[in-house]
């Protein structure tokens, strides 16, 4: 806070009027377009299922400003109405009703009624008995669905019509959603143009126009920015801590951890004696990869979860203990581990040599290659919910872990309850007991934004990883003179005539 | 070493622990908990802390049986130093009760590692039980944080006080405060209706958070898609209770006579008084955006439109009022009725209020505007000619609050400060007003 001094206070109070402070908080202007630079080069508009982090992260932004889901989660995991304004399920979660948002509707202008939500949803998810009703739609299943809220919040839930091409593909048209911004243009692999939608739910969005450009590399992106020929780009999470702490003219963001980097035991490893995989996990010092290499960013990790997710993390030791790995593995001969990464990670191949140099230090020979029969593979995985359940539940998927079973009475509620806590966490402790994964780092996305895209919440540079911040929500600070043309036409013909100029 | 922490178990409470406890010992712990009981803060005691240690004591105590042991807390969450203090000691007497006792690590059979720890939405408290060199178990119990706020105010000769009225989670768009028969209320409205509270006997302009019970509450329908940076307006009235002015609705409530208070709302694009006279100068209001059109009906005297703007300010003058205009370009415009001047660079915030006090001219304008890049604030001005001259220090909204509603009381001798808080999301309704200080 800016203290004066009283007696100084006449000499200078033109002055603190004219220059107030450098960043006062306008409300949001309406107008402009927002430039966006991707990694990712999708063919078409989806989530496919064996999507890498990047992919995943990107489709999922990019289409969340397409369509919307059912309902969404707050960034504490709590369910928040969004296509519907209320649920209820029976005792035994098996039978959810979801009361429908009126007079939503697609982008085509056609209703976004019970009927033709149900018929997205039962295309998405062949084992629900999807039904629609006068002004709800209500999801069977013959096994219980505790966690139905946080599934259906999901990005892969979104509420997208595709209609089919001519060959009766319909993948390849663009999906027609409900949400903020519809497709205008739609370049396979090299450009998306969205317009914004006048008559979304939640209001129009500030900007007129978001122009995505894919298959630009994070080098192409930083020149990008520089150059002011882009708003917003993707950053690795060390260029993103470092730029932070140096401070730049651009602003770049971390958002809370969500991915996992974790060693990953294949189903023919080699190493099938669980007091290898043991000392393998004791031997690696997390903390000199995650200053050097990871520059800071990222948290060591012991745990599936991040600590913002559970809050029980440090009982889960992250702690190098070689010597104690050591005894292990005392007296027993041990055989060559043939570790692998992803050749598109430009970190992973130093992490992996790292890992394959502390294993070495208590007698265990890991040898780094892309190539060859995999023993372990260094991989991230996606955290997609900040449910915990929810979370836990798509990790042990994409590790191929066996899925872990909950009580009924955890999933998809509060965590405030001590059992639900335990639960989580036995159902964790219960994936990791014999290390066939080895928690590494948990990982934020990083993304720079330029000076002039706003948060709508603040007026100032966004923070574009904020949990729950949505590319609907923010401005840009130079769009006045588009915002003093596009005035709502409504209200100025609501105006006298009188008061016309 | 994860493969050596099993998993918790819980024992029976072992009736026999007092009996293995020798008796110096027994009345060293006694005396120990009696202290930390009777020193300790009550409102630990009343608070979930107490409640959580007294959890996790449980909890430990099942897992390790009775016995002494080493405790080490440590603090990895945003509690501060006294209440982690706190919280060691009500642990200790807790785990006192449970028959467990707290030693040095040399006399101890076993450690209690106890991380104060947090999550986004909770306190998560753990503990490593270990007993012998391998065995180690695990206990935890969570509680959910609370936001808690201070109001802050500067210390200069002319003073902006606040009053923090309400907070709640979700968002407020206006709040007012009313006496009325039966005690004070507090009328919220918020984006879907308007609530009341009842606080029975309170003052008014006590600080009275948390005693506040819902009364009634009115949904407000309209069929009409709100912008995203939704504004709304309550103005309390002179022959009826208030009105509401939403974009694109209107809402009247019935008269504060005995009859039970109804609200009735329409969709109607006329325009909202700026002052709550009756005969107030109105603007049409863009009822899909989150700014004023720029047109007046009636006018300011010869002037009937004025640029597009997010809020406006009256300041009286002696013959005349001075109006105040945030123009959406960022200009400021000083209206007097003859001619409309625009004041460039003031890098101001977009709300303005005007504010009665007994200080300077008699009515400040009071600017919102930015401290730093994660707090705003609030700062008087008095126009005395037409430059614009700070009068007060820069009031900030402690705990990294965001400024997302300033509008003028309709008795005009205060303003109401809606703040979003960036580190809990909840929103906060605050009564600003100005004092004259020294």
């Amino acid at each position: 806070m800016r203290r004066i001094a009283y007696r100084f206070l006449a000499a200078i109070s033109v002055l603190v009027a004219y220059s107030g402070a450098a960043c006062a908080a306008p409300r949001p202007h309406y107008g402009g377009t927002l430039r966006v630079m991707l990694q990712s080069a999708p063919d078409t508009l989806g989530i496919p299922a064996d999507a890498t982090p990047a992919d995943y992260w990107d489709m999922a932004r990019t289409l969340s400003l397409i369509g919307d889901t059912l309902v969404t989660l707050d960034a504490q995991g709590r369910p928040q109405p969004s296509l519907a304004v209320a649920w209820q399920s029976d005792p035994s979660d098996r039978h959810w009703q979801f009361t429908l948002r009126r007079g939503v509707k697609f982008h085509d202008g056609s209703a976004a009624s019970p009927a033709a939500i149900a018929q997205i949803l039962g295309t998405l998810h062949s084992s629900w008995t999807v039904r629609a009703s006068a002004d709800s739609v209500t999801i069977e299943s013959e096994t219980a669905m505790p966690s139905l809220l946080a599934e259906l919040a999901l990005p892969r839930n979104l509420l997208l019509k595709r209609n089919a091409d001519a060959n009766n593909n319909n993948e390849s048209r663009p999906p027609i959603g409900t949400g903020p911004f519809l497709v205008a243009d739609w370049q396979p692999g090299k450009r998306l143009k969205l317009a914004a939608s006048e008559e979304s739910w939640a209001g129009r969005p500030f900007v007129d126009a978001i122009e995505i450009e894919f298959g630009k590399s994070l080098r192409d992106q930083a020149i990008a920015l520089e150059l002011d020929k882009t708003d917003v780009i993707e950053a690795a999470p060390q260029a993103a801590n470092a730029s932070q702490r140096h401070g730049t003219s651009s602003s770049s963001s971390l958002s809370l951890p969500v991915e996992l980097l974790a060693l990953v035991f294949s189903a023919n490893s080699k190493a099938r004696d669980p007091r290898l995989r043991e000392a393998l996990a004791l031997a690696i010092d997390r903390k000199p990869i995650q200053s050097v290499l990871l520059k800071g960013a990222g948290e060591p990790a012991a745990s599936i979860l991040p600590n913002w997710m559970t809050g029980y993390t440090a009982v889960f030791s992250v702690q190098a203990n070689p010597q104690r790995a050591r005894s292990l593995l005392a007296d027993s001969r041990q055989p060559v581990l043939n570790l692998s990464y992803d050749a598109s990670d430009p970190q992973a191949q130093l992490i992996a040599e790292r890992i394959a140099l502390n294993a070495r230090e208590v007698g265990i020979a890991v040898q780094v290659s892309v190539s060859g029969a995999e023993d372990i593979r260094l991989m991230r995985v996606v955290l997609p919910s900040p449910d915990p359940a929810t979370s836990v539940s798509e990790a042990a998927r994409q590790l191929r872990l066996p899925l872990p079973a909950f009580p009924a009475a955890t999933l998809g509620k509060s965590s405030n309850l001590d059992l639900d806590l335990d639960d989580l966490y036995r159902a964790e402790r219960g994936l990791l007991d014999d290390y066939a994964v080895i928690p590494l780092f948990h990982l934020p996305i990083a993304s720079a934004v330029s000076a002039r895209v706003r948060d709508r919440e603040t007026g100032r540079p966004v923070d574009w990883n904020e949990s729950g911040l949505s590319r609907a929500d923010v401005w840009l600070a130079d769009s006045r003179s588009t915002d003093l043309r596009s005035t709502d036409s409504r209200s100025s013909d609501a105006r006298p005539q009188a008061a016309r100029r | 070493m994860n493969g050596l922490l099993s998993t918790t178990r819980y024992n029976q409470p072992n009736p026999d622990m007092r009996a293995r406890t020798s008796s110096g010992l027994r009345l060293g712990w006694l005396t120990s908990f009696l202290l930390a009981t009777v020193f300790l803060p009550s409102s630990l005691f009343a608070s979930s802390l107490g409640v959580a240690a007294r959890q996790l004591a449980h909890k430990i105590a099942a897992a390790s049986g009775p016995g002494a042991f080493a405790l080490d807390v440590t603090n990895r969450s945003s509690l501060d130093d006294k209440s982690v203090r706190e919280v060691r000691s009500a642990l200790e007497a807790e785990l006192y009760v449970e028959g467990v006792h707290v030693t040095k690590a040399e006399q101890a059979i076993g450690t209690v590692d106890v991380v104060l720890s947090e999550s986004l939405r909770d306190y998560v408290w753990t503990a490593e039980i270990a007993l012998g060199s391998d065995e180690k178990k695990v206990a935890l119990v969570s509680l959910p944080r609370s936001p808690t706020g201070t109001p802050f105010a500067a210390a200069l000769p002319i003073v902006l006080k606040t009053t923090l009225l309400f907070t709640q989670e979700q968002p407020m768009l206006d709040v007012a405060l009313v006496d009325m028969p039966g005690g004070s209320r507090l009328i919220l409205l918020g984006e879907s209706a308007v609530s009341i509270y009842r606080q029975p006997g309170a003052n008014p302009s006590g600080n009275s958070i948390g005693r506040w019970e819902l009364d009634t509450s009115f949904p407000i329908a309209h069929s009409r898609i709100y912008p995203r940076d939704l504004r709304g307006r309550l103005m309390l009235r002179r022959d009826h209770l208030f009105d509401v002015y939403l974009p694109g609705t209107f809402c009247r409530s019935s008269s504060n006579a005995a009859a039970p208070l109804t609200l009735a709302c329409n969709e109607t694009d006329d325009p909202w008084p700026l002052t709550p006279e009756d005969n107030s100068v109105r603007a049409f209001y863009a009822a899909a955006r989150n700014f004023f059109t720029g047109a007046l009906s009636p006018g300011i005297g010869k002037i009937s439109n004025v640029p597009s703007f997010y809020s406006v300010a009256a300041l009286p003058r002696s013959n005349y009022t001075l109006w105040a205009f945030a123009a959406v370009d960022g200009t400021m415009h000083l209206v007097d009725g003859m001619t409309d001047q625009a004041i460039r660079g003031t890098k101001w915030g977009s709300d303005l209020a005007s504010v009665r006090s007994t200080c300077g001219s008699g009515t400040q304008l009071l600017v919102s505007e930015s401290g730093d890049s994660e707090r705003d604030g609030l700062r008087a001005f008095e126009i005395p000619d037409r430059d614009p001259v700070a009068a007060s220090a820069a009031l900030e909204f402690d705990g990294r609050g965001v400024i997302v509603a300033l509008w003028t009381e309709s008795g005009g001798t205060g303003a109401t400060a809606i703040v979003r808080r960036k580190d809990t999301g909840w929103y906060e309704a605050y009564r600003v007003s100005i004092s004259c200080g020294n």
